[in-house]
């Protein structure tokens, strides 16, 4: 009976114009979406080639000009002999840590656009080489981009929403619903399978026409992890999808007219896309407050000060603390290079406190997010598809953790060699450490994506089960 | 007529349960974004005007140093808000608020609010310009779109057109109707929101905004007066109240959602940005070698002492009466001064023309119009950031250049030994910024202004004409 029902629904689905009108522009706007998206991606991607360019560029010019010292030649500058370490650690050498785009980066920017995905590490402290943001036009990031999450969040429900809303009552208003529920089928059977055929030319128009944009934009699913992200994503398609469908047959069962239908699920998108994420967005920064950036600049200016003024004092207290730095021998206290680092590590100390304030009131509204994202299927879902597209906070994050081991790594090569005054050679220059990024596991990831889909499927199925049982109670004509 | 006509819808409006709950949310949502917006605008403010205070302190309070230190050391400038912000957030969130102005270099903005966010902000900031530009407009469709669709599918309105109620009268009346109902809405929330401003401003702030508050109500004024005019209009087109609502929502979708977003990344295709990293590397190689690439370092240090040299008639640096140090300093200043402005100017100049792109997109979206008309005149677009960064840079250059010139006057043969005295750190005046005033503000927005009018002139005209030509039943 359900295979009946589904056949003739798809048969007046294709007689109907909707359709015809409402998958092509659908298409269209897929299309333009993984358009915007590739083009990011592959903006990245000749950025970070640039960048190792630059490096490589960079080593060999150093070596270069090592290697003409050693033969008894002047370094071009007095200030920048690259035999030096702390040149070779600040200046020459800095290496670039990089986030390559994940595989399936084309189809969220999410919050790449904000974050920079390249830093160029040096000895110096870190803030001084993370906050390279890409150029963008503040207005641009305003309006946030039109990738193909945009259309799935935002437009997705609305195409569901504009071939059910009326599924029956449009039926009713036209008199077929009585002529049907005279053939020995159930209220229930009928609507399941008017939603179940509709659903699944959803999906398919929804995941195919994804599909077609990413191969033609070049996307590969060779690399690590792209299938079962895949997979994920046409999971968190469908759940959402499925909750949106849910949604529809729970208005339809009050048994209102169309025009009160459309109304209704309109307003109701509108609340899961607007007014609940900004209000939770006032709460969580009601709750965790993030001060203004200008009092950590002011921070680090007494800091700084206050590490300047203690001078000499703190050199001998810096080399007490790291014996291992001058490895036994006397350390020169007038020297200029070695009391920077004393400065620069006791800067670091003071101003510690204040930038883990920002790292502790950013992470608390990050996990009163996770919490209540629930809330919307909205925010759930774009906080699946960041995720899925490695475009989300917790990646970057990752990426952070990765470069703060690195430029401690860094450090720790360069430092000894700065107090103890050494020369590098231009083999030396082969043997400093470089950064290599290791995806988060796509274990962790797909946990996170899991429990998002959980929150999908949940609320859908019970949505869906409440409406079937209420369609006992509807009344067929009206 | 048109008054009884009006009086009538608006009772009905007020009866009808779904306008009060409607009314009702919009009107919480805007009068909280207003409490918000005035709080954000307060901690702002005074976090802003602390740290410039602390900030100049600091410059004044440097010891005995060389001007050179002292330039390097340098002084940071944070971006002031204006009155209106409060209402219009605009790009705020994504600019840096602060700028460090430092010996050698323009430095970015750095820091923008939204990186201390979380994902949940990409989907709006609940702030007074979004209620106006989205909520209102979807209030102003779900009270009008079933005006004449409506009466004919009751078949009340052949009844009221047999009464010899004219056409144009019947059109009038309902556009009065709704205006009515939303005036419940929109008055009160506008002697909250002056009221708000007073509270949070500081004497004399709210007189000097009176002009872009002023401006800031016509055009949305306007705004609403599309909306209304374009309701009216496809409600006595359409064959149905149904269908009326379901085009009258895909517009709400087009105008408020897609085009934005839409055209923000069309405007990028026509006016691509560099990256940050090639648009550093040119500056960077321009700096070393001059913008045609022959001018290197040596050559022009070269050249600077035969000038100088010569300046001062004398065969030798050591005989020269002034620090050449100093003077090579602010040579280099010069130099990179120029490299500057070619490059921030034209990467300013594409931002600009991206956003006039938008602008002119105000034609198929009257969101686009009002959108940079608000922030604009808010004060928060970016054409007020780039004032203000042009400011501050020039700033940087007079306070360098005080330096520089100490070096070049006072340092005799000391180069970078030489510490001056810190009576020269008070000889740097502080730094003063005023903002644009509301006709600058304006003189941006000739475009959208102009669409704007245009908008809300064509949506009452079609309302009008459609309804004389809508058919009876």
């Amino acid at each position: 009976m359900l295979t009946r029902i589904m056949r003739h629904e798809w048969r007046s689905l294709v007689a109907d114009r909707t359709l015809w009108i409402i998958a092509p522009l659908f298409a269209l706007l897929i299309g333009y979406g993984v358009y915007n998206g590739t083009s990011w991606v592959s903006f990245q991607r000749s950025t970070l080639d640039a960048a190792q360019q630059e490096e490589r560029d960079r080593f060999a010019k150093a070596k270069a000009e090592v290697a003409s010292i050693e033969q008894g030649g002047q370094p071009a500058s007095a200030f920048a002999n690259p035999r030096l370490p702390s040149v070779a650690a600040g200046r020459t050498a800095p290496r670039y840590a990089l986030l390559p785009p994940a595989p399936l980066a084309a189809l969220s920017v999410g919050q790449s656009d904000l974050y920079p995905y390249y830093f160029k590490v040096s000895s110096q402290s870190k803030q001084t080489f993370t906050t390279n943001d890409e150029i963008e036009n503040p207005t641009n990031l305003l309006a946030g981009r039109f990738d193909l999450a945009f259309v799935i969040i935002y437009l997705y429900p609305l195409l569901i929403l504009a071939l059910s809303y009326n599924l029956l009552s449009i039926e009713r208003e036209q008199g077929t619903l009585q002529m049907m529920m005279s053939q020995p089928v159930s209220l229930r059977t009928f609507v399941t399978g008017k939603i179940g055929l509709r659903a699944l030319v959803v999906l398919a128009l929804a995941a195919g026409f994804s599909l077609a944009g990413f191969l033609l934009g070049g996307v590969s699913l060779n690399a690590e992890g792209a299938w079962l992200r895949l997979l994920l994503w046409i999971g968190i398609v469908a759940g959402y999808g499925a909750f949106w469908f849910a949604l529809a047959v729970a208005v339809n069962a009050f048994g209102k007219s169309s025009a009160t239908n459309a109304m209704a699920l309109a307003g109701l998108w509108l609340v899961f896309v607007l007014p609940i994420p900004s209000l939770l967005n006032v709460a969580v920064t009601t709750i965790y407050p993030v001060p203004s950036r200008v009092e950590m600049v002011q921070a680090t200016r007494r800091a700084s000060a206050e590490a300047t003024a203690k001078g000499s004092q703190l050199l001998s207290k810096y080399l007490e603390d790291h014996p291992e730095l001058t490895a036994g021998n006397q350390a020169d206290p007038n020297d200029f290079v070695t009391r920077s680092l004393a400065i620069q590590s006791e800067t670091e100390r003071l101003i510690q406190p204040v930038i883990d304030h920002f790292d502790r009131q950013v992470l608390g509204q990050q996990s009163l997010v996770d919490r209540f994202r629930f809330l919307s299927p909205a925010i759930v879902t774009q906080a699946a598809l960041n995720d899925i597209a490695g475009t989300s906070v917790a990646r970057y994050r990752h990426f952070l953790s990765l470069v703060d081991e690195f430029h401690k790594q860094w450090r720790g090569h360069f430092t000894p060699r700065i107090v103890q005054k050494a020369l590098l050679s231009a083999s030396d220059y082969d043997r400093f450490p470089s950064f290599s990024f290791g995806e988060e596991p796509t274990g962790v990831v797909a946990k996170r994506v899991l429990a998002g889909l959980f929150g999908l499927l949940i609320p859908a199925l019970v949505i869906g089960w409440l409406s079937l049982r209420a369609l006992r109670r509807y009344q067929l004509a009206g | 007529m048109i008054v009884k006509i009006a009086r009538k819808e608006f009772t009905e409006m007020l009866r009808d349960g779904r306008f009060r709950w409607a009314a009702a949310i919009v009107f919480a949502l805007l009068l909280a974004s207003l409490v918000m917006g005035g709080k954000h605008y307060r901690d702002v403010k005074r976090q802003h005007d602390l740290a410039q205070a602390e900030t100049r302190d600091q410059w004044l309070r440097q010891p005995a140093k060389n001007p050179h230190s002292a330039a390097h050391y340098g002084i940071y400038a944070f971006k002031p808000k204006l009155l209106p912000a409060m209402l219009d957030r605009g790009v705020d969130p994504f600019v840096g608020q602060s700028v460090w102005l430092e010996a050698h270099k323009q430095n970015e903005f750095k820091f923008k609010p939204a990186q201390d966010a979380t994902a949940v902000q990409r989907f709006g900031e609940l702030t007074a310009a979004t209620v106006l530009q989205l909520l209102i407009p979807l209030l102003i469709i779900l009270l009008s779109f079933s005006a004449f669709a409506g009466e004919r599918e009751q078949g009340t309105l052949r009844q009221l057109l047999s009464l010899g109620v004219r056409k144009t009268d019947l059109v009038w009346g309902k556009a009065l109707g709704v205006s009515g109902a939303l005036a419940l809405l929109i008055v009160p929330a506008t002697i909250v929101g002056v009221v708000a401003l007073a509270m949070v401003s500081d004497n004399g702030l709210l007189g000097a905004s009176a002009g872009r508050m002023a401006w800031l109500f016509v055009s949305y004024l306007l705004y609403f007066g599309v909306f209304i005019g374009v309701s009216l209009a496809v409600s006595a087109w359409a064959k149905s109240s149904q269908m009326a609502l379901v085009v009258l929502l895909a517009f709400w979708i087009v105008n408020g959602l897609i085009a934005p977003r839409a055209v923000a990344d069309a405007a990028k295709r026509v006016h691509p940005t560099p990256s940050a990293f090639a648009f550093q590397q040119t500056m960077d190689r321009e700096m070393q070698s001059g913008p045609d690439g022959h001018d290197t370092a040596d050559k022009r240090a070269e050249a600077l002492k035969q000038k100088v040299l010569k300046q001062y008639g004398v065969d030798k640096l050591e005989a020269l009466p002034v620090n050449f140090a100093g003077i090579s300093l602010q040579e280099g200043e010069e130099h990179s001064n120029v490299v500057f402005d070619k490059h921030y100017s034209e990467l300013w100049n594409r931002f600009e023309r991206q956003n006039r792109l938008k602008q002119l997109a105000g034609a198929v979206a009257p969101m686009l119009a009002i959108q940079s008309v608000s922030m604009s005149l808010a004060g928060t677009d970016f054409a007020h950031h780039r004032n203000f960064a042009t400011a501050a840079e020039s700033y940087r250059r007079f306070l360098v250049k005080k330096m520089n010139d100490d070096m070049t006057f006072n340092a005799g043969k000391e180069d970078f030994s030489y510490l001056a005295k810190p009576a020269l750190w008070q000889t740097v005046e502080d730094f003063r910024y005023d903002a644009p005033s509301a006709s600058w503000a304006l003189s941006q927005q000739t475009i959208s202004l102009a669409l704007l009018t245009l908008w809300c002139l064509a949506a009452l005209t079609f309302a009008a004409v459609t309804t004389a030509k809508m058919r009876v039943d």
